[in-house]
């Protein structure tokens, strides 16, 4: 462990931090990662990429990318972040590192809308004819869409307790005991 | 050998107008109730053989939208056995009875149901299972899926639960079957009448009807 935090430490002059036991985290500029990348891969023995994650940080006006990658005969992980700019979202494509890279890349062109330049199928991917902003965004408001969009059953607007709505609609008295469960 | 005089000659050639009209009553006894038995009590009795035959043959589309389905297989198997009551699967649209909307609907999901449903033939029936297709079930305020499937679909039986059992299954599937035999079943009628109303329903959550190129054969 200490070995490999040496290696990425001395090859980048990164600060590559212990998280677990078996977890590593280094954060990473934008333009570094495919080299990182590639080092962990090809020198270090992290063969695998785990998951390709994306944090909204909409208050910074960034985005957080997280390469997750996995060593499987040591049972390490490291967890690669990188921040990019929010208003305009490109990032450099790595499925020629990893070939699984490509779906992580077009889930989070559509979810979140960053563009992955020579993306391979940048077309449409779990959503169909989608004409908002992209819904995993965070000034997304999916409650406001919902209602909009999709009429909710009458007696069922919010989201009231269903036995204080019988108890209306019967007039029935509510015992004691499940007084407390609801949530008003 | 002596001719039936009953039999009429026929001649061959161009047939008159009478003997078509009579060879369509002949072929297509549907069209005309000419020469049949057509007081109430037959109508009667005829309807309740029908529906007797439809309500213990009921073959459900296997078609899982939702979570839901991983209740179908054990339905179906040895355990619960929902052969018992004549329910079993159909392999497409057009030789299936019943829509099983088996949990949340997604409205690209929503879409291939529309179609699938649009190509069932009559009679056919829509059981709604599990929460998600009452209100939405947890769900709710998601930004892609449906909250009420009556507002696009008609629907016969509703099955509560997050998830139903297999017990909640038979029975819905048996109060199916007793709606059938009242005659108050079979929505195909409902869906057509009403058609403009689903339609304007379903263009508010389905933007584009045109289908991907692989669906279009």
């Amino acid at each position: 462990m200490n070995n490999i935090i040496q290696k990425i430490n001395q090859t980048f002059t990164l600060k590559a931090k212990q998280k677990n036991e078996n977890q590593l985290r280094v954060d990473v500029d934008k333009n570094l990662v495919s080299s990182v990348l590639l080092y962990l891969k090809t020198q270090l023995g992290f063969i695998h990429l785990n998951h390709i994650s994306c944090v909204d940080w909409i208050e910074d006006n960034e985005f957080e990318l997280v390469y997750i990658v996995w060593d499987p005969e040591n049972k390490i992980t490291v967890l690669v972040h990188t921040r990019i700019d929010r208003s305009n979202p490109v990032m450099e494509n790595i499925d020629t590192i990893w070939d699984q890279a490509n779906t992580y890349e077009r889930e989070m062109r559509e979810m979140f809308g960053i563009e992955f330049p020579g993306l391979v199928g940048a077309k449409e991917f779990i959503l169909e004819d989608w004409q908002e902003i992209p819904p995993m965004r965070k000034d997304f408001d999916t409650a406001a869409y919902a209602e909009k969009t999709y009429q909710k059953r009458p007696g069922r607007e919010n989201a009231r307790d269903v036995r204080e709505e019988l108890m209306k609609r019967t007039g029935e008295e509510l015992p004691d005991f499940a007084k407390k469960y609801s949530r008003d | 050998m002596t001719k039936n005089p009953n039999t009429k000659i026929k001649t061959i050639g161009i047939p008159s107008e009478e003997e078509i009209r009579q060879a369509q009553i002949d072929f297509s006894p549907r069209c005309s109730s000419a020469g049949r038995v057509n007081d109430k009590e037959t109508q009667k009795m005829v309807r309740y053989i029908l529906d007797f035959a439809r309500k213990h043959s009921l073959f459900v589309l296997a078609y899982g939208t939702g979570c839901g389905a991983i209740e179908i297989p054990a339905t179906m198997t040895s355990r619960y056995d929902a052969e018992r009551f004549g329910i079993r699967g159909a392999a497409t649209p057009r030789q299936a009875d019943v829509l099983l909307i088996t949990g949340y609907l997604s409205t690209k999901t929503l879409k291939r149901v529309i179609r699938v449903y649009e190509q069932m033939q009559d009679p056919k029936y829509v059981i709604a299972f599990g929460s998600c297709t009452i209100n939405g079930g947890m769900y709710f305020d998601s930004y892609n899926t449906i909250n009420a499937l009556d507002r696009y679909l008609p629907v016969d039986v509703y099955i509560a639960g997050c998830m139903p059992r297999p017990e909640s299954v038979i029975k819905g599937f048996v109060k199916l079957q007793e709606l059938i035999q009242n005659g108050n079943a079979g929505n195909g009628e409902c869906y057509r009448k009403n058609l403009d109303w689903y339609r304007e329903n379903q263009q508010k959550v389905i933007k584009n009807w045109n289908f991907p190129d692989e669906y279009n054969w």
